[in-house]
């Protein structure tokens, strides 16, 4: 029995195919989607998702947080964010991130609460991305 | 009589601005396609979101609530104005225009997304708080400050209501002006979407959810909000880029008809001087017999 995994981003669906297992980073941990186990329905966080295809090597994607939906062998990613190792710029984020860091604490002060925990979640993502790379690059 | 050289002239210059509405016909077509393409992407997301919501309709309907979905009576009312940044669409803002003149509060605060209504909408005395400009391809870049700014607006008791006004691309001939709420989030309409979602099974409420409802919904309405949103701006560029596409259709069939014309009019004055050039030579002739 196989399950069938679609990610879905607002641009594209980037991942429609059958597949053994998921390996989900979700909310509260990571989490692996099995063929005949419970539905859920489950918050995620950023990082790396790990796939196996049905015939194929497992293969792995980065995401930034979103929504998983377990249904049946119906597995459906909705999220903002899946890119590739090779889509990853780890010295344009490491910059970028360090900026971001800086100025969150120069004006940690004068930002309002909503603002400061939407840019600590970047910075989160920015970071997870980066360790995601720098996995795949070991 | 215009002399020949006049003519000649306008059927150059007619010509000329045929071949530019021609080009801009063909730009508004080719645009115009991507955007309808973004806008069917789109649809694949907001399904996804409609079917992780109709799983939790229970949720919904046991009166869960977000902020997002709090109904108010005191604040104000955020109108946001979908136009074009550029012109020579035909009608489609003037009508949008006397759209929000009917439909929309006088005294509510507005936010244009295109910068074409800004001048009509300050005389006619309503205020005016922020104009956003969005390229063709609506990156999440550019969306970031206006969903920001609605949301903090709405969270923080100013505004009690969000509506957008936009052009819904019904075909490539018909847009037709449209209001519609998008703020606060009624779990009546959420339920709505999720029926009219067609990935529908048979009902399974047995999901477990993680963490828990309230923190699932929390995270899923604001995505979905936006891309409420994005949806609307995405048709609203459908519809500039198909009126504008009929619109220089129109310009460059009449550039034709005019060449036509002038035409007409060139070789019938050519006639005439012959004729009259004839007519000096041949009188000439019988003045020196």
């Amino acid at each position: 029995m196989a399950l069938h995994l679609k990610i879905i981003t607002p641009m594209r669906t980037a991942v429609d195919t059958d597949v053994t297992s998921v390996l989900v980073p979700s909310a509260q941990g990571e989490m692996e989607v099995l063929p005949g186990h419970a539905d859920i329905i489950a918050a995620m966080d950023n990082g790396e998702l790990t796939y196996r295809p049905v015939a194929d090597a497992p293969k792995s994607v980065f995401v930034g947080g979103g929504f998983l939906q377990v249904d049946g062998e119906d597995v459906m990613l909705v999220t903002d964010t899946v890119l590739e190792a090779h889509e990853i710029d780890a010295s344009s984020i490491e910059a970028a991130v360090a900026k971001a860091q800086e100025a969150y604490r120069n004006q940690a002060s004068v930002l309002s609460r909503e603002e400061s925990t939407r840019l600590a979640a970047n910075i989160a993502r920015q970071l997870a991305m980066l360790e995601y790379k720098r996995k795949k690059h070991l | 009589m215009a002399s020949l050289r006049d003519i000649k002239r306008r059927i150059k210059s007619v010509r000329n601005t045929s071949q530019i509405t021609k080009a801009m016909q063909m730009v508004a077509s080719a645009k115009m396609r991507r955007a309808q393409e973004l806008a069917i992407k789109g649809r694949t997301y907001m399904s996804a979101l409609a079917n992780v919501l109709k799983h939790l309709q229970d949720t919904l309907s046991d009166g869960a609530s977000s902020p997002l979905m709090e109904q108010r009576e005191k604040g104000k009312k955020l109108i946001i104005v979908v136009s074009t940044d550029r012109g020579l669409c035909g009608g489609l803002n003037s009508n949008l225009f006397k759209e929000v003149l009917l439909k929309c509060d006088a005294d509510a605060d507005y936010i244009t997304v295109g910068v074409k209504l800004n001048a009509q909408l300050t005389r006619c005395g309503r205020n005016l708080v922020a104009t956003f400009t969005i390229g063709d391809t609506v990156e999440e870049a550019e969306l970031k400050p206006i969903f920001q700014m609605i949301r903090q607006g709405f969270t923080d008791g100013t505004y009690n209501r969000v509506e957008v006004i936009y052009q819904k691309f019904i075909n490539v001939m018909v847009q037709r002006p449209e209001l519609m709420t998008l703020l606060p989030l009624s779990s009546e309409d959420l339920l709505n979407v999720a029926a009219q979602d067609d990935i529908a099974d048979e009902d399974n409420p047995n999901f477990l959810l993680e963490p828990d409802p309230r923190t699932l919904l929390n995270a899923i309405l604001p995505l979905y909000f936006g891309h409420q949103l994005v949806q609307m701006i995405l048709e609203g560029k459908a519809s500039e880029q198909s009126a504008r596409m009929v619109a220089m259709k129109a310009a460059t069939e009449n550039a034709k008809t005019l060449i036509g014309e002038l035409t007409l009019e060139y070789n019938k004055a050519r006639q005439t001087q012959i004729t009259n050039e004839l007519l000096e030579i041949t009188t000439a002739m019988k003045a020196m017999e």
